[in-house]
């Protein structure tokens, strides 16, 4: 049985990763960033989100901190997750990547607008 | 409660997950039906929750296991090693449902096996009404169609092994089972006759049939329809042109015509009666003839026969394929030579499961008995052996005598391999004590090897009472299902005035089978011992 992969890098998983870039987040917080980066494209379902949360943790891209309170949300205790060094190293890679990719596609014309 | 629900159905998940994140999971479907309230965005959340459940489910059980864990640290190359695919014990319920499922798998894998032969082509009934109104056909010679696969088959036709012969022996020797199985014919059938007490039950196509050589044009020999079919109920008419041929066939070929003359009249009487009207199967009515035939003539050879799969019209050449797969399973059987060995105190031990065919199997027949040349005692075990080609037969006894001697073969008339080609260059067995191992199973040729040696005071027989399988009939094709046995001739036995026919032959020490070979060691030991 294949071992989870992120090479190449899931699109839900880049997103995690992204809306891990400025703050420390559980994993509703996750989905809210997410659905915001993206103009609530993408809602990630519990099963998505964690199994994502599960590569990335095991890859040691993300790391989970002691879980605590989210005041806004009520009493309950939440699991919160940290983007670590590699994983800000592999979302900046995968965003170079794009990057590099959008230059391509304007350049043959698909897409309009300035070279990035 | 939809919490509830889809706590339900995170159940889906493998338990890894589960374990991990399954509170985490409610949570958040918590936290979103508390900030999505109203009718479209619950919807909307359902929605997402079942796209995310097929999505994350069958990823989750494709990469659920983290990995395989390797059993040992490193991996040493070509080194076997374990891996586990979980480290946790399925549950009880798990296991029972997997016991029933493969249960269940089990059974309708097997009861589609059996009812596979009921199958029938719509266009086959519509040939075999046309068949019907044809004339009853004549024997032909041929030799039996021959199966590699039937070589092994305990199904008990005496030469199951020989089941061969028409492969090979297009060559020389007349086959032990040829010389009643002339004509083209399903060799299930063929072996009934010479086994009446098997339930008729056709065996599987047999390679000597899947194509006809020498009429490929004609339909019947179409693969397409000579697969199994159904047993076909049973008209008047039907019955009544099985019975006018079977008659007429009697007539024409069964040895004594005068018995042949009373048969007929009997089942015409039957048939005048009604005793045949309420037959509408098949099998039932070959059944019932075969039994009004041999009221008269006690005659355990003289059968009519039905078959589901069509018979083939013409009589069909071994296939090279079918020669080929013969060969093959006779190479991987060592020609059915199973053990071949010096035993202690130098006496030679031959276990052979049946006479194969010579043109496949001569080398591998003559190697194992020059490795036992110098034996001082030789034991043939032939409790497991079913027959096969006369032969081959003759070629094992031959190396028993320093001058040819007659060998008596119930199946036909006096020919030149009716004699051993005794002696053999070379051979030192000719007064070498013989031994040979019996049991009720022995059977065929492999009697006949024991009876005629027997005959000529050559070996000791030790075991069991063998099964009495002698005589057979030649073939007659009725029509595209039906036929029969009729034998045709009696050939002189010049030992005595029956054979083994029905009795079996009598060992010169009855031991039980299982007993055999030590008795035969303990026989050629005491025998070492008084020289």
């Amino acid at each position: 049985m294949p071992k989870r992969k992120l090479h190449p890098l899931p699109s839900a998983a880049f997103h995690i990763l992204i809306s891990l870039a400025e703050q420390d987040l559980h994993g509703y917080g996750i989905m809210r960033q997410v659905a915001e980066q993206t103009d609530g494209r993408m809602r990630l379902g519990p099963g998505t989100l964690y199994s994502s949360i599960q590569s990335l943790l095991e890859q040691r891209f993300i790391e989970e901190l002691d879980p605590r309170e989210d005041i806004k949300l009520g009493q309950e205790r939440r699991r919160y997750y940290r983007l670590t060094s590699a994983g800000r190293k592999l979302a900046r890679s995968e965003a170079e990547r794009l990057a590099d990719l959008l230059r391509v596609a304007r350049a043959r014309k698909i897409l309009r607008g300035e070279y990035v | 409660m939809s919490e509830k629900v889809y706590a339900l159905l995170l159940r889906l998940f493998p338990s890894r997950f589960r374990e991990a994140y399954r509170d985490e999971a409610l949570q958040l479907f918590r936290d979103r039906a508390r900030d999505e309230k109203g009718f479209l965005p619950r919807i909307r959340l359902w929605l997402d929750l079942f796209a995310d459940l097929a999505i994350s489910v069958p990823r989750q059980y494709f990469y659920a296991e983290p990995g395989l864990l390797g059993a040992s640290g490193q991996r040493l190359g070509a080194t076997p090693s374990f891996y586990f695919l979980s480290d946790e014990a399925p549950r009880a319920g798990a296991l029972l449902l997997g016991t029933l499922l493969s249960l269940a798998a089990l059974l309708t894998f097997s009861s589609l096996l059996s009812q596979g032969g009921n199958h029938r082509p719509r266009i086959a009934t519509a040939r075999q009404r046309q068949r019907a109104a044809a004339p009853p056909s004549t024997a032909s010679a041929r030799p039996a169609p021959q199966s590699a696969s039937d070589t092994n088959s305990p199904g008990g036709s005496e030469d199951e092994p020989v089941a061969s012969t028409s492969g090979p022996s297009a060559s020389t020797a007349t086959p032990f089972r040829a010389a009643q199985v002339k004509s083209g014919d399903s060799r299930s059938t063929a072996l009934r006759w010479q086994e009446p007490s098997l339930s008729p039950q056709p065996s599987i196509p047999q390679l000597g049939r899947t194509a006809s050589s020498t009429q490929p044009v004609q339909d019947d020999a179409n693969p397409t329809t000579t697969t199994a079919v159904q047993n076909e109920r049973l008209d008047a008419r039907e019955r009544q042109h099985v019975l006018a041929s079977a008659i007429a066939n009697l007539k024409q070929h069964y040895v004594y015509p005068d018995v042949a003359q009373k048969m007929a009249e009997a089942l015409r009487t039957h048939e005048k009666r009604g005793d045949d009207d309420a037959t509408t199967d098949g099998e039932a009515f070959a059944k019932l003839l075969t039994m009004q035939m041999r009221d008269v003539s006690h005659d355990m050879h003289l059968e009519l026969v039905y078959s589901r799969s069509l018979l083939p019209q013409h009589p069909t050449e071994p296939t090279p394929e079918g020669l080929a797969r013969y060969r093959a399973a006779m190479n991987q059987e060592n020609c059915t030579f199973e053990k071949v060995e010096v035993l202690p105190r130098n006496i030679g031990y031959l276990k052979l499961n049946s006479f194969p065919d010579l043109s496949v199997c001569r080398t591998t027949a003559t190697a194992a008995m020059a490795s036992l040349n110098h034996v001082d005692a030789l034991i043939f075990d032939l409790r497991d052996n079913r027959g096969g080609m006369p032969e081959t037969v003759a070629l094992m006894a031959a190396y028993l005598f320093d001058h040819p001697e007659y060998l008596y073969n119930p199946r036909e008339n006096t020919t030149r391999q009716s004699w051993t080609l005794s002696p053999v260059p070379g051979n030192r067995l000719a007064d070498t004590p013989v031994y040979v191992l019996t049991s009720a199973k022995t059977f065929s040729g492999a009697e006949q090897f024991c009876y005629d040696l027997k005959m000529l005071k050559r070996i000791t027989l030790v075991g069991e009472k063998t099964g009495g399988g002698a005589h057979s009939g030649v073939w007659h094709r009725i029509d595209d299902h039906f036929g029969m046995g009729i034998p045709e001739t009696k050939p002189i036995n010049p030992f005595a005035e029956t054979d083994w026919e029905g009795t079996g032959v009598e060992p010169d020490v009855k031991v039980k089978a299982g007993d055999a070979l030590a008795t035969a060691v303990k026989l050629a030991e005491s025998k070492q011992q008084k020289k």
